[in-house]
């Protein structure tokens, strides 16, 4: 069995000898070479030995127990250069080496990780990977990390459902690759995959709760992202929709230095989406001695409330030359911005590296989650009080005489979910010498939640259930992650160099979701389901196992040139049985080209220039048993009464998706601007349809690998170092993304609809067409008189998510004491569908302008009053398909360093004075529906976003906190 | 476990650079995180097993293990059965004149506007609990598994277990002749016309009725087959099959389809009392007959007497003999009194889709049309306690049936047929309207294209435009809570109009 080899891999890693020999040690200070600064969390190298430290906070390092001899000495840090020296080493002598480094808008010394098999610069990568480092990650005033992509990632599309707790963000990289699965990327922490799933809740009107929610944004180091292709092609079968891989922070050697945080904030609802179009309905307005007589806004006033937010953060990081740690726990409570939306967050992380010898290291990291929300019924259901009162006849459907009595009847049910969350991560690194290393890693995601909906008996005119119910939802999931992998590094030196590496990756999913429902209670006040009159209950499990082995050639030419190959092969439980394994393969290449004796003359305006160039494969494996011919039972009547289920399929195997890319890194002007650019195209064959089979098979749809999709686009970040003084320094960046998709081929399957209105506006798979391509109802003009006279559906030309997408951002430091971070997002080519304006005019309201209905003579069509006749929604699908466009002020920062005459005096090693603003204006083309939310989610399948029902747009966040260090 | 390995870590020569004493208990420690991490990976390796997926549901591999496959899949198609008869209910009751829809609970409210009808229409396109097509298409395929694939290799299966399949396929078959221009009934299978779904209902019917041997399910084919006779013009036959039945089934004999609300519960109630959006609302003149299905699990009749009686008056009118017609219409009536009625605390409020109140108070009074006497009785005060009949009900009296004769009595034959058979899915079939296949078998199926006349929805010129099968007058009656009109004219009476212009269904089945 594999796991016996992983077993004894490993095992064969742990005998190792140190010899004792006589040894000296290196010391010294890093410091910014601009302002002098202190740096710490600088790692210094020895790059023969392959050993080295990091800096403390106050920029200091030692590296004991050196071998005497001459060694290269590097120093790497996020965001600067890397700066190489020589040290000589005697026996018992400590030698002192300091460093000073430049900043480095490009980066291409940047150690990345993700898709590399082997730590690799970013000089050497055929292929973009982007990486948000600790600064973008802490100034950001985020919880998750969903919400920290907004933004700060090119060419993404990250679109949140609804301000509601628990809720995460549909992210996008690339395009659309698939018509069946999730677009979210996996995600990896600390080299384990964890849950991505949305859709973990019960919806309740078409907002579910996310596993992203989970993935907090305190005590991450690094994010490396990968957007599919060349770059993710060593996650072979899982990666078509990229990878976000997390590391955690390690602790630096030192005496225990501990940080504590404390934020308060204020959450403000943002009411610009809500009309208070309730009002338009007879019976508020008519009798002036009623409560509601004359009120004209009731949703702000009433629904709508400001929030309080409370979060307290505490670590001891710390730690010898041979074991570091880093250990923190975290509190966070928010009332949320409208009723029963309380939620609170308890975490905790804990960081280990043990260096059991030179050669032999390991580590441990592992995290505890534990949250507690409520919620409100949402989106498309009755239940939910900001629909209704929004576009419904509140007295009609709460039977009350007022909108207070109606509002306490709609704040009734108690919609509550808990969720625990572990997250472990092993990994050991053995490194023999120069020439080789390895590391075997293993780990465990789990997560478990439980959703309770108590709706009581109170709440029957609305829940037709005058006795009480009560449903839960639990979902239980578990992936255990097991990688190991070599390097050969030979030669390392000369004007050729190799690195070969290879190795083995697997992972194993399992889901367990459990539904019940009770009805009919004798008594208020339970909320036990052995209570019920009648209990309901249901499962659904899912198992998977994915395992590959790969294999990549890295040759290096005079250190400009790099050329690597690559290839993964895998074998996946849900592949049918006449599939073998799954082959993707890579090539690529990147030239530094800034570095030949040719550039230099230039290289006063080009200050670096890298050339890359990427083509590589990935793909999505099928859904769990997907491929087996099965039945399914329901009880009926007390029997088992089995029915057809899934056809089946032997040849099911998983879509395929070819990048091929090329793009350049630069940096002009003594490094002051920066462009990094990528263009691609990705093609998507054998993808995978839900066919439908013939009606008269008596069976649903299958799985089957018949379509092709193609995405093309380009993506692209810009930097520029403005003003560069000692007590004044601004940067400005930008991104940039756009996207084309397309249906090329499907492969005879019939259109369908993946999401939207069928009889009003629907997301349209079609040949030639965008997946997901709105096709709603719109009136025409027949006769070109002007006048437009009947309805059909046809294609928009627009799709539910962006076609281009990007950002801005500020960052000023003012005096080194301030630094003020500004940050935009923007988004255009999407079209949402407003359900909200659709339920208004089904209850007789037109909140969206309706155009008016024409015979073929031009002759507006009337009523028997006289007046003029507009088309329905189901006639207009297209009036209901609001304008997607938006840009939104969406971080602004202000952080106040506190000098060391006071961090001094307090006993301090550092201190500082956060206020954070987030989502704090929203400038869309239209105010009906917030573009920005993805809104209607289910779980599974593909979720394109871009309908959204009457919602909560995320809040105006306001986070005012302290964070101090000291030892 | 493999947790014996462990056993192996303190023979590991490891030695450990010591600094201080803190250093020294750092250095213990991180023995621990390699045993830790020694743990983890083990426990994560018993956990892994890459073979070790196991699909939870039935397979066909384990199937083919099942001892008894024919009787383990019956209860499957007896849920379809179940599942097919709510679809058709629904579907074909909203066609008709007997249900507006309010609401979006159907889909919107196309069904009520007949010729609107398109295979995208979401309860002819449905797979779920409203999908007519769909679900006659599933239980003629499980039968087809059963019968076909499983029951012939199945030493274990009965005659009785094979009459039970037989039925269910005949069932579908019949509606599927009834209420659609043609259906495939085989992969890539060309439509057969409705005189051929309704051929195959009967031998399947027939081989049902033989395998029986007398029991329930002979009388449920006999009965079926008086009416597939009857669907597809073939009087004596009715006759033959009705007399049969009401012979082997006795005079009041009535089969219900039961439902389980935990699973495949009553569809139309979930329309009919739950309305939690107004869903299905009668014709005024019904209103007497709503809610049948009160309950979650209430039943549906399937075969009853008194729809023998009513084809054996019919038949008779077709030879043109008024007296037995008469004869076998108070016999229908007579079993019709019969029947029992059950009480509902009715909290519907009767609204249409401007939210205007549709008739609710017992003072009003109905004309069938225009020029129609009105009559009382047919409305109930609601909300409120109603009794409504759970099997049959009807308005009409022996003195309507005694004095009546020629076109008249026809359409009293159609009005008894439209409330003793209210809310069972056979008056869009006497209305003449056919519905096109759903849009999922137009998209497969090779030898379907669009605009082929199964494509396309059936409906009879005498069927009037708009959603005016549903209207009445006047249809403002309320106001501030307050009747103002006490006289509700229904717009169209179909059942004069199927007399005059269609005649009997026995005589003119096909309409051509």
């Amino acid at each position: 069995m594999r796991y016996v080899y992983y077993a004894f891999l490993f095992l064969l890693l742990l005998p190792t000898t140190v010899r004792a020999q006589a040894t000296g040690s290196l010391s010294g200070q890093v410091v910014e070479a601009r302002t002098g600064e202190p740096m710490p969390g600088v790692n210094i190298i020895l790059t023969e030995l392959n050993r080295g430290a990091a800096s403390d906070l106050d920029g200091n390092y030692t590296v004991e127990g050196l071998p005497p001899g001459t060694y290269t000495v590097v120093s790497r840090f996020i965001g600067f250069k890397d700066r190489e020296l020589t040290a000589t080493i005697t026996a018992d002598q400590e030698t002192t080496l300091n460093f000073q480094l430049e900043e480095d808008l490009l980066q291409l010394d940047e150690v990345v990780v993700t898709g590399q098999a082997a730590s690799t610069e970013k000089r050497k990568l055929a292929a973009n990977v982007e990486v948000l480092n600790v600064r973008d990650i802490e100034e950001a005033p985020v919880t998750s990390v969903d919400q920290l992509l907004q933004g700060r990632v090119s060419g993404s599309s990250v679109r949140l459902q609804s301000a509601q707790p628990g809720q995460g963000a549909l992210v996008n990289f690339r395009g659309v690759t698939s018509v069946f699965s999730s677009q979210t990327p996996v995600i990896y922490v600390d080299g384990v995959r964890v849950d991505n799933s949305t859709g973990t809740s019960l919806s309740l009107g078409g907002e579910t709760t996310s596993a992203l929610s989970e993935l907090l944004t305190s005590d991450i180091e690094r994010i490396e992202v990968t957007k599919g292709g060349a770059a993710s092609t060593l996650y072979g079968s899982d990666a078509a929709n990229g990878v976000i891989q997390i590391f955690t922070k390690r602790g630096i050697a030192g005496s225990p230095t501990v940080t504590v945080r404390t934020e308060q904030g204020i959450d403000y609802p943002v009411s610009k989406f809500l009309l208070d179009t309730g009002f338009a309905f007879p019976g508020t307005t008519t009798d002036p001695d009623h409560p509601d007589f004359g009120k004209t806004s009731f949703i702000e006033d009433n629904i709508l409330e400001t929030g309080h937010y409370q979060n307290y953060y505490g670590g001891v990081s710390g730690g010898s030359a041979n074991l570091t740690y880093n250990i923190s726990g975290r509190l966070q409570n928010g009332d949320g911005v409208q009723p029963s939306n309380q939620n609170s967050l308890y975490a905790m992380r804990g960081n280990i590296q043990a260096g059991v010898s030179e050669k032999l290291t390991a580590s441990f990291s592992g995290a505890y989650t534990h949250s507690n929300f409520e919620r409100l019924n949402n989106g498309t259901a009755i239940a939910d009080p900001l629909t209704t009162f929004e576009v419904g006849d509140a007295y009609f459907f709460s039977g009350a005489d007022t909108f207070d009595e109606a509002l306490r009847l709609f704040l009734l049910p108690e919609i509550k979910e808990s969720v625990n969350r572990y997250t472990f991560a092993t990994t050991v690194r053995y490194s023999p010498s120069a020439l080789f290393s390895s590391s075997v890693t293993a780990g465990v995601d789990s997560r478990d939640n439980e959703q309770r909906v108590l709706n009581p008996a109170e709440f029957d005119i609305i829940s037709g259930d005058d006795s009480g119910s009560l449903d839960r939802f639990d979902r239980n999931f578990v992936a255990v992650t097991l990688e190991a992998v070599g390097t050969i590094s030979y030669p390392r030196e000369g004007s050729i160099t190799s690195d070969f590496t290879f190795g083995a990756q697997g992972f194993r999913e399992e889901t367990s979701i459990i539904q019940a429902s009770g009805e009919t209670f004798a008594l208020p006040g339970t909320e036990d389901f052995d209570e019920a009159g009648t209990i309901d209950a249901s499962e659904s499990r899912s198992q998977v196992f994915n395992g590959g082995i790969f294999f990549k050639e890295q040759v290096g030419l005079g250190d400009r040139l790099f050329l690597n190959g690559g290839l993964r092969l895998d074998g996946n439980s849900a592949f049918g049985e006449d599939v073998g394994l799954q082959a993707y393969p890579s090539l690529g290449a990147a030239y530094t080209i800034s570095e030949e004796s040719f550039f230099q003359g230039i290289r006063d305006v080009i200050s670096d220039l890298k050339l890359r160039v990427a083509y590589g494969q990935t793909g999505k494996f099928p859904t769990a048993f997907a491929r087996d011919v099965t039945f399914q039972a329901v009880s009926f009547r007390a029997e088992s009464a089995p029915r057809f289920d899934n056809p089946g399929n032997l040849d099911l195997k998983p879509e395929k998706t070819t990048t091929i890319e090329a793009g350049f890194e630069s940096a002009f002007l003594d490094n002051q601007f920066s462009i990094n650019f990528t263009a691609y195209t990705a093609t998507t064959k054998d993808a995978l349809f839900n066919v439908p089979e013939q009606p008269s098979t008596g069976r649903g749809t299958q799985l089957r690998n018949i379509g092709e999709i193609e995405n093309k686009g380009v993506e692209a970040a810009f930097n520029a170092h403005v003003i560069n003084k000692r007590n004044v320094d601004l940067s400005l960046g930008a991104t940039y993304g756009w996207v084309e998709n397309e249906v090329t081929d499907m492969g005879g399957a019939a259109d369908f609809n993946v999401g939207g209105s069928s009889v009003r506006a629907q997301q349209r798979v079609s040949e030639g067409h965008p997946v997901g391509e709105w096709r709603p109802t719109t009136p025409f003009d027949s006769n070109g008189d002007g006048k437009l006279d009947d309805s059909e559906f046809q294609f928009l030309g627009e799709t539910p998510y962006p076609t281009q997408t990007g950002s801005f951002n500020v960052t000023l430091s003012l005096y080194r004491r301030v630094t003020i971070f500004a940050l935009a997002d923007w988004q255009t080519g999407a079209r949402v569908f407003d359900w909200g304006s659709h339920w208004a005019q089904f209850n007789g309201l037109e909140r969206a302008p309706r155009p008016t209905r024409h015979d073929l003579d031009g002759n507006p069509i009337l009523n028997s009053d006289g007046e003029e006749v507009k088309f329905s929604t189901t006639q207009s699908g297209v009036s209901l398909l609001q304008d997607g466009d938006f840009l939104k002020i969406r971080e602004v920062s202000v952080r106040y360093s506190l000098p060391r005459s006071i961090t001094n005096r307090l006993g301090l090693i550092s201190g500082s004075i956060f206020v954070q603003g987030r989502n704090l204006v929203t400038f869309s083309r239209q105010d009906l529906v917030d573009p920005e939310l993805a809104g209607l989610t289910s779980g599974g399948g593909l979720q394109l976003g871009g309908e959204q029902s009457i919602t909560l747009s995320p809040p105006r966040q306001i986070r005012i906190g302290i964070e101090i260090q000291f030892k | 476990m493999r947790i014996r390995s462990t056993n192996r870590l303190p023979e590991i020569n490891i030695r450990f650079d010591i600094m201080n004493t803190f250093h020294n208990s750092l250095a213990r420690l991180s023995r621990w995180v390699l045993l830790g991490v020694l743990l983890t990976t083990l426990a994560s390796c018993d956990f892994l097993d890459p073979t070790g997926v196991e699909n939870p549901r039935t397979t066909d591999e384990d199937l083919a293990e099942a001892p008894e496959p024919t009787a383990a899949l019956l209860p499957g198609l007896r849920a379809q059965f179940a599942r097919a008869v709510g679809g058709v209910v629904i579907g074909t009751e909203n066609a008709s004149d007997n249900f507006s829809i309010n609401g979006t609970g159907l889909g919107g409210n196309e069904m009520d506007f007949p010729r609107d009808i398109v295979p995208n229409t979401a309860v002819v396109n449905s797979t779920g609990q409203i999908g007519v097509y769909w679900h006659l298409q599933e239980l003629r395929a499980l039968a087809d598994f059963v019968i076909d694939g499983i029951a012939p290799n199945d030493d274990t299966a009965t005659a009785e277990q094979r009459a039970e399949a037989h039925y269910y396929r005949g069932m579908a078959y019949l509606m599927q002749g009834e209420n659609f221009i043609g259906v495939p009934v085989e992969e890539d299978g060309a439509p057969l016309p409705p005189a051929d779904l309704l051929g195959r209902a009967l031998t399947d019917l027939q081989q049902a009725a033989s395998l029986a041997g007398g029991g329930e399910f002979a009388t449920r084919a006999v009965a079926a087959q008086a009416r597939a006779y009857r669907a597809l013009g073939d009087g004596a036959n009715a006759r033959t099959n009705a007399e049969s039945a009401l012979a082997s089934g006795g005079a009041d004999f009535v089969f219900l389809q039961e439902y389980d609300e935990n699973s495949v519960d009553n569809g139309p109630n979930d329309y009919l009392v739950q309305r939690s959006l107004q869903e299905m609302q009668p014709l005024p003149s019904l209103d007497f007959l709503d809610p049948k299905y009160v309950g979650d699990e209430s039943g549906i009749p399937i075969a009853k007497a008194e729809e023998m009686h009513l084809i054996l008056a019919e038949v008779a009118l077709a030879g043109g003999n008024e007296g037995e017609a008469r004869t076998q219409l108070l016999n229908a009536l007579a079993v019709t009194q019969g029947r029992p009625t059950e009480f509902l605390d009715d909290p519907d409020e009767r609204l249409d889709n401007d939210l205007n109140e549709r008739p609710h108070t017992a003072t009003i009074t109905v004309a069938a049309e225009a020029g129609r006497p009105f009559k009382a009785g047919l409305v109930l005060d609601r909300p409120g306690p109603v009794d409504t009949p759970s099997i049959s009900g009807t308005s009409v009296t022996d003195a309507d049936i005694n004095g009546a004769s020629g076109t008249a009595l026809v359409e009293l034959l159609y009005l008894m047929r439209q409330e003793i058979l209210f809310i069972e899915g056979r008056r869009m079939h006497d209305l003449g309207i056919r519905l096109p296949v759903m849009l999922r078998e137009l998209d497969t199926n090779p030898t379907i294209n669009e605009g082929d006349p199964v494509t396309q929805v059936s409906v009879p010129g005498y069927i009037p435009g708009q959603n005016e099968l549903d209207l009445y007058d006047p249809l403002i009656l309320y106001q501030d809570g307050a009747l103002i009109a006490t006289e509700v004219t229904i717009r169209h009476n179909m059942n004069r109009i199927l007399a005059e212009q269609r005649g009997l269904v026995i005589s003119n089945p096909m309409l051509n």
